[in-house]
């Protein structure tokens, strides 16, 4: 309220502008330190959290306690804790001190208050796409060892069937597992505390850059992820509210679709050999079509590719309705980022489209899988309401659905922001 | 909080307890690809064991890591050494001492075990040759009375490797 002149200042507990006792520091200026909190400076020196109680909380990446709000580095932007960064600066050092995250010298944070709800969604979408990014890694590793497997087969051609039926039968076992994660993941993010699940990878974060070797556990964690963050932005179209219900009994619909085939698979070599067989096809031909389908259909059209995924099942009749025609020109990536959450899954689905139109079809064919299982749910609903859809309300042109689609989860998001508390189980 | 650590270190700090334990969690959620940690009762000292990455001159061999941490983990670094025998790497000594700079002076507290376990071993998987450093014997003559590589004043110079 009312204009000041100069620096806000904030209004902290006269406690909270000295340190809390995490370490024993030296040479601290104490008078220095609680002006720069009272002039918002610095984050104040609120007690760290040891869990995430309230999920609205910021873990700071070197005590790996949890706060209100972190102070930031002006190079890169990482959090850190007011007390954290009291270590990192040495007063009497002669060096100058290195950004603890990115090494650039000269380190200095500043503090911006609690984060905007913009600033948590940009996170989110670039924490996406690292995931993305990780997992068509990891598909092309797997790819490449198929290949190598492959080979090794065709060297060895005494007991080439069996080995061969091993090797395919680890490749739908892969898939299928996936997918078993997958519909774990859709109960576990009903928990209304998804940020919880979406701050986790954080954490994480500071060993991305040379983690370069992922096993599939990993990439499950990472799928899990990944859809949990899918989740919580679908979870605010009422449409799936509404579908809460029926949504165990999809699940475990899901879980035992997946669980069948392996299960076959494992009794019988050569059944386990058509199935990963078709599943490939499947994959191949998805990759395919991703690219001539989009639009404002973009979020059913997810689930259609999950029940290709499963050879058993032939649920593909309205795949052919979501063809809206247009052509499928990635977004410019301002446009991407300027979108908040709502529309996330949206903008995925636009980029792994531009990925599977230029490179390995195969392997972002298992990308877009994906999406999928999240969407699993919907599976029975599309069947029915999707053909009015497909008739009536389909933009012409694309900019058009773009349009259309960003104002919609705009409105959305807008409407989820205004009633907190949108919590089911 | 007294250490049951054979050695003489300070035990760890309240905050590096709680971030030793935490990152214990995380690693046993997700731990890096290669790397088993021995379950022990010493939050102290981690011992782990590494797998040599398929497709490099060590797959199919095991080692052993030992990690110490000093009292004020993460704002000093931990100690890393392999339990001899050492792999055979043209930066890694016989008494199992690694030349690696993120152990040493590019250390920073945004690091952890487990990214400290994939520098490792993806220093490991672009060895070029099964070989020991070049002055070996002379540094560890120098290291006879049980020193830390903490100690060395290293000079990293290769880039590559």
């Amino acid at each position: 309220m009312g204009n000041k002149l100069g620096r806000r200042r904030q209004v902290v507990d006269e406690k909270y502008t000295r340190p809390q006792g995490l370490y024993q520091h030296k040479d601290v200026d104490h008078k220095k330190l609680r002006k720069l909190i009272l002039d918002s400076k610095l984050a104040p020196c609120y007690p760290g959290d040891d869990e995430c109680g309230g999920c609205d909380l910021e873990e700071c990446p070197i005590c790996f306690l949890y706060y209100p709000s972190l102070n930031r580095s002006r190079c890169c932007m990482k959090g850190i804790c007011t007390e954290c960064f009291l270590q990192m600066k040495t007063p009497n050092s002669a060096r100058p001190t290195q950004c603890p995250f990115c090494k650039t010298s000269n380190y200095a944070v500043e503090y911006r208050g609690l984060k905007t709800k913009e600033e948590k969604g940009m996170e989110q979408i670039e924490e996406q796409r690292v995931i993305e990014a990780k997992i068509r890694m990891r598909q092309q590793e797997l790819q490449d060892e198929e290949e190598r497997n492959l080979k090794r087969r065709e060297v060895s051609s005494s007991n080439s069937i069996t080995a061969s039926a091993a090797s395919d039968l680890c490749s739908t076992a892969a898939l299928s597992f996936t997918s078993a994660i997958e519909g774990e993941e859709i109960v576990t993010s009903e928990d209304p505390c998804s940020p919880s699940v979406t701050r986790h990878p954080l954490r994480a974060r500071q060993n991305r850059e040379d983690d370069f070797d992922l096993d599939l556990e990993d990439i499950m964690v990472m799928e899990a992820i990944w859809l949990s963050i899918q989740e919580s932005g679908r979870r605010q179209n009422p449409v799936y509210r509404q579908m809460a219900p029926d949504q165990c009994m999809v699940e475990s619909q899901c879980i035992s679709a997946v669980t069948g085939p392996v299960a076959g698979s494992s009794s019988s070599p050569s059944g386990g050999l058509a199935c990963a067989i078709a599943a490939l096809a499947e994959r191949q031909q998805m990759g395919g079509e991703t690219s001539s389908s989009h639009g404002l259909n973009m979020s059913t059209y997810n689930m259609l590719p999950g029940s290709n995924r499963f050879p058993c099942t032939e649920e593909r009749e309205p795949e052919d309705l979501h063809h809206t025609g247009g052509s499928a020109e990635a977004l410019p990536d301002d446009i991407q980022l300027a979108m908040t959450q709502g529309e996330r899954e949206w903008v995925d689905n636009r980029s792994e489209m531009a990925d599977i139109g230029t490179s390995y079809a195969g392997s972002d064919g298992g990308e877009a899988d994906v999406a999928t299982p999240s969407s699993f749910p919907l599976q029975n609903e599309s069947n029915e309401v999707f053909h009015p859809i497909a008739g009536q309300i389909v933009p012409e042109s694309f900019e058009e659905q773009m349009m259309l689609a960003m104002a919609v989860s705009l409105a959305e998001a807008r409407a989820r922001t205004s009633s907190p508390g949108v919590t089911w189980h | 909080m007294t250490s049951p650590s054979p050695s003489s270190r300070k035990s760890l700090s309240k905050i590096a307890c709680n971030r030793l334990q935490k990152e214990l969690v995380e690693w046993e959620l997700n731990p890096p690809a290669g790397f088993k940690h021995k379950v022990t009762d010493n939050l102290q000292r981690w011992v782990i064991e590494v797998n040599g990455a398929p497709g490099t001159l060590y797959a199919g061999e095991t080692y052993q890591l030992q990690v110490d941490f000093p009292e004020h983990y993460p704002m000093e670094a931990p100690q890393v050494i392999f339990i001899p025998p050492a792999p055979l790497h043209p930066h890694i000594y016989s008494n199992g001492h690694i030349c690696l700079d993120i152990l040493y002076d590019s250390w920073s507290p945004a690091m952890t075990v487990s990214s400290i376990c994939i520098s490792i071993l993806s220093m490991l998987s672009s060895s070029p040759a099964k070989q020991r450093p070049a002055d070996n014997d002379r540094y560890v003559k120098n290291c006879r009375n049980g020193r830390s590589p903490k100690e060395t004043r290293w000079w990293f110079h290769d880039d590559k490797v």
